[in-house]
């Protein structure tokens, strides 16, 4: 190989082409999204390495549930808790159906609702770099995952799925600094766009008239205008309502109703609507 | 192949799952990478190399494609300069070193995430860059066995 840098002016325009070329590629990807298909070989080929770099843990844990003596008993407990999983989530978007429902019937039109499929998923990792939120689920393509779809858990939404690989899923989660999502308030419907901010406990709204009615302790959930997600599922709680005296704009802090520090298992909304 | 078994164990410790919390103590593994490369043998380095192993580190850490390839190219140029220096003084200093260097190849990551539309915090990457630093040492005496065992030969250091 050549020696990395034999004289400081070569070395300077050595650094000048190299980051002048990562800039490049930077743009490209993320700007014009053009690098989908390299991404998805790379994270193919890494697939061997993130097996054995899970070794470690999915050892403890396997270690930890034979420690226990019965392997039995943690199976059952393990279908019991996914089905229960399962069954909250779908608890909850009952209620915003039951809500939805009176309110068609008193416009006396009712419209058949498409069929959701969820379709359980554990979390493989979490991004060690602490500016990303992206988890890697155990569900891919061959599981019938597709990007664009919702990624809900027990207690609402979590994030949507943005890269699908053979056996695995990349799901950006919504407090992710470049994860914007339509909402409405549940007590009054106003509308708005819920901002990740990089922080796991955190989503703001932005842009919001001083005047408009929205308090601490307020329900904010999908309002399904863009068509990604469907209307209704949780999202977070407000937290905090920042007034500043002379400007026109309210800015609100959301708390995700969902935990993202602790989550494992996570439901994909795998039906017709849940993709684009 | 010493460049191969270093990055494989690099590309492991990346892709370790961790609770999202340790994600702020961890040390950033690729950083150490190019700081041993850089600093202990620079003359067996190339930047079409270091370009091409920093495209994984992105798949895997989930940042735009590129952004650490930004990162090592100042990292390598910066490390090669001071590289005969550094390599003379004791661990200490050489860590104090290695974290002002990390330093600067913060205030590019905060750069470059900013370009991505990401949002993150300078005084976390100073935290990274605190941690890597503190990694700095052990990571050495790992690199340098690996490197033994691999057959390459040795740098004379302090």
């Amino acid at each position: 190989m050549r020696p990395l840098f034999s004289q400081t002016s070569v070395a300077a325009v050595r650094l000048m082409i190299a980051a002048t070329f990562s800039v490049a590629i930077m743009v490209v990807d993320v700007r014009f999204d053009a690098l989908h298909s390299v991404r998805f070989g790379i994270k193919t080929l890494l697939w061997p390495i993130e097996q054995i770099s899970a070794l470690p843990s999915v050892t403890a844990a396997h270690v930890g549930d034979w420690l226990v003596g019965h392997s039995r008993l943690v199976e059952r407990l393990e279908s019991l808790s996914l089905d229960n999983e399962r069954l909250r989530t779908e608890q909850l978007k009952l209620q915003t159906l039951r809500a939805e429902n009176s309110e068609l019937r008193r416009l006396l039109s009712v419209r058949e609702r498409v069929n959701e499929r969820l379709l359980q998923a554990q979390i493989q990792r979490l991004s060690n770099d602490p500016f990303v939120h992206r988890a890697t689920i155990n569900r891919g393509q061959l599981a019938g995952v597709s990007v664009g779809q919702p990624v809900l858990s027990a207690d609402g939404l979590v994030g949507q799925v943005v890269m699908v690989y053979p056996h695995a899923s990349d799901v950006l989660l919504m407090t992710d600094s470049t994860h914007q999502l339509p909402v409405q308030v549940t007590r009054t419907r106003v509308r708005s766009i819920a901002m990740g901010t990089g922080r796991l406990d955190r989503l703001e709204l932005r842009n919001l008239p001083d005047t408009v009615d929205i308090v601490v302790g307020d329900l904010i959930e999908t309002s399904g205008l863009g068509g990604r997600f469907q209307p209704g599922i949780p999202v977070a709680y407000v937290t905090e309502v920042i007034r500043s005296p002379g400007q026109p704009f309210v800015r609100v802090v959301a708390e995700p109703v969902a935990p993202l520090s602790r989550l494992s298992l996570l439901m994909v909304d795998v039906s017709e609507r849940g993709g684009l | 192949m010493t460049f191969l078994v270093t990055w494989l164990l690099t590309m492991l410790l990346i892709t370790v799952p961790f609770p999202s919390a340790a994600a702020l103590l961890l040390p950033h593994w690729g950083l150490l990478f190019v700081v041993w490369w850089a600093l202990m043998r620079n003359y067996r380095l190339s930047m079409t190399l270091l370009m091409v192993a920093s495209i994984p580190m992105d798949v895997a850490y989930g940042t735009a494609l590129g952004l650490h390839a930004l990162i090592f190219a100042l990292l390598a140029y910066l490390l090669t300069l001071l590289g005969p220096r550094v390599r003379q003084v004791n661990w200490l200093r050489q860590s104090v070193v290695v974290f002002l260097v990390l330093l600067l190849a913060a205030a590019a990551s905060y750069w470059g995430r900013t370009l991505t539309g990401q949002n993150p915090e300078f005084l976390l990457l100073v935290l990274q860059a605190f941690f890597t630093a503190l990694a700095w040492t052990p990571v050495r005496f790992v690199f340098e066995w690996l490197a033994h065992l691999t057959g390459e030969p040795e740098v004379r250091t302090s």
